[in-house]
């Protein structure tokens, strides 16, 4: 059975909780990282409720709510979640109340809310969904496991529509920590100029996307997701071009057939030269990248897969997105694929089509 | 006392983090969970590790919590009582 998105949640840096927009209007950050673009929770959110949420927990019920809305659904048949470092706020809320007092007078909500499947569970509790619940957190690969899952649900028609997620915010503490490793740029870029900085490391991100997939096709579905693959530490750009070409030919396509390629360049000069690759030697399309408007995170496979099934759905590529742009030529978006990594360890790729 | 109500009504705000509410908006003898603000079991765990932490005092039995959480002028009687 085929898997269709029909409808998205997603709060990013952008804009983006409009679905009938497409990157109209874009953010441009200066900042250390990508902070989302917060909406007003209180229209998903009963305030009694709200108090207690950290930011993660808003964003993540609000975009489920905001997906389900979009989908025309109320009750999904399963809820899957993929996060990568989980509810690093609360986490880092119930740590310092430990060294702050001695690891005495814990109050319970920061530790209550700092697990990985809070939000899956939240999202359930806010739906009355008794229904599958599940949260994977495979570092690089948590969204594309959770993705993968709600796939074969919908395949072994175990449920009609799944509602599958992912998310991950920055913090301040938590960025100062990893700006000690080479993967963070060293200082404030302007975001939308991040290929242009030819350094180590790149922008760290945020973001919470929630997707409604379903096996019945519907002219307002934004995409098919026809397959997706993940490819743990390949060795070289040769391995990863045979892996292309594998699953390519067992989706009956060529790479000449795929209208748009997205690439997860992410401004990394150590890390990026896959994608550099991929567009001078392997694929002869048009290109697009994305990570200047969201930055980098686990699970920015979310975004990438909001963006692919949005080009689909508008068969426009924004202006803003695309990579190789004197090379760009207009032309019908059937078929799209997504490359990504993660820290060069955890590759996916996503193939969408019309 | 009228200056204990006060505290204790702007602590309760502070960790229940009861946005929009002021400590004039909170009735001091009305019900803190069910109808009055709504708290629950959660909020009551909050209000034990508050009293512990603020006023060094800890609830041994918690069957004790009902009675002393009713209202915002009975965990004040409360804590008054435990000073003397």
């Amino acid at each position: 059975m085929d898997v269709y998105i029909k409808g998205i949640g997603i709060i990013s840096p952008q804009n983006t909780t409009d679905s009938s927009k497409f990157l109209d209007e874009v953010v441009a950050h200066d900042t250390e990282f990508l902070s989302c673009v917060q909406p007003n929770y209180k229209e998903f959110i009963n305030p009694i409720q709200l108090r207690r949420m950290s930011k993660l927990i808003k964003m993540g019920i609000s975009a489920s709510k905001l997906c389900l809305r979009d989908a025309g659904i109320e009750n999904p048949g399963a809820i899957i979640t993929g996060t990568g470092l989980g509810l690093v706020g609360d986490t880092e809320k119930f740590l310092n109340q430990v060294l702050d007092n001695n690891e005495e007078f814990l109050a319970p909500t920061a530790f209550i809310q700092s697990t990985h499947n809070t939000i899956s569970g939240q999202v359930a509790i806010a739906l009355k969904c008794f229904n599958y619940n599940n949260t994977y957190s495979h570092r690089g690969f948590s969204f594309e496991s959770a993705l993968l899952d709600g796939m074969l649900l919908i395949k072994d028609k175990d449920a009609e529509n799944v509602l599958v997620g992912g998310f991950d915010e920055i913090t301040p503490e938590h960025h100062s920590i990893i700006k000690k490793t080479h993967w963070v740029k060293n200082d404030a870029i302007k975001s939308l100029e991040l290929l242009d900085h030819k350094t180590s490391g790149s922008v760290v991100g945020e973001g919470v996307a929630f997707f409604s997939l379903t096996g019945e096709k519907d002219d307002n579905n934004y995409a098919r997701i026809k397959d997706l693959k993940t490819i743990y530490k390949p060795e070289s750009n040769e391995e990863i071009e045979a892996k292309i070409d594998e699953f390519l030919a067992k989706n009956n396509l060529k790479k000449e057939d795929i209208d748009l390629v997205i690439l997860g360049l992410n401004g990394n000069v150590d890390t990026d030269d896959v994608y550099y690759h991929l567009a001078d030697n392997y694929f002869d399309t048009n290109y697009a990248y994305f990570k200047h408007l969201s930055g980098d995170y686990h699970t920015v496979g979310t975004f990438a897969l909001w963006f692919a099934a949005n080009t689909i759905k508008h068969q426009n590529v924004p202006e803003v997105a695309r990579f190789r742009k004197e090379n760009f030529t207009e032309k019908p978006i059937k078929n799209v694929l997504v490359y990504n990594h993660f820290r060069e360890v955890d590759h996916s790729i996503f193939l969408l089509t019309q | 006392m009228e200056e204990l109500l006060l505290k204790i009504k702007e602590q309760v705000i502070d960790v229940l983090n009861l946005e929009d509410v002021e400590p004039a908006d909170i009735d001091t003898d009305a019900p803190l969970f069910g109808d009055g603000l709504g708290l629950d079991s959660i909020d009551a765990l909050e209000l034990i590790v508050l009293l512990e932490k603020q006023y060094g005092i800890k609830i041994e039995d918690p069957k004790d919590g009902k009675k002393i959480f009713q209202t915002i002028r009975t965990i004040a009687e409360f804590i008054e009582e435990k000073k003397k």
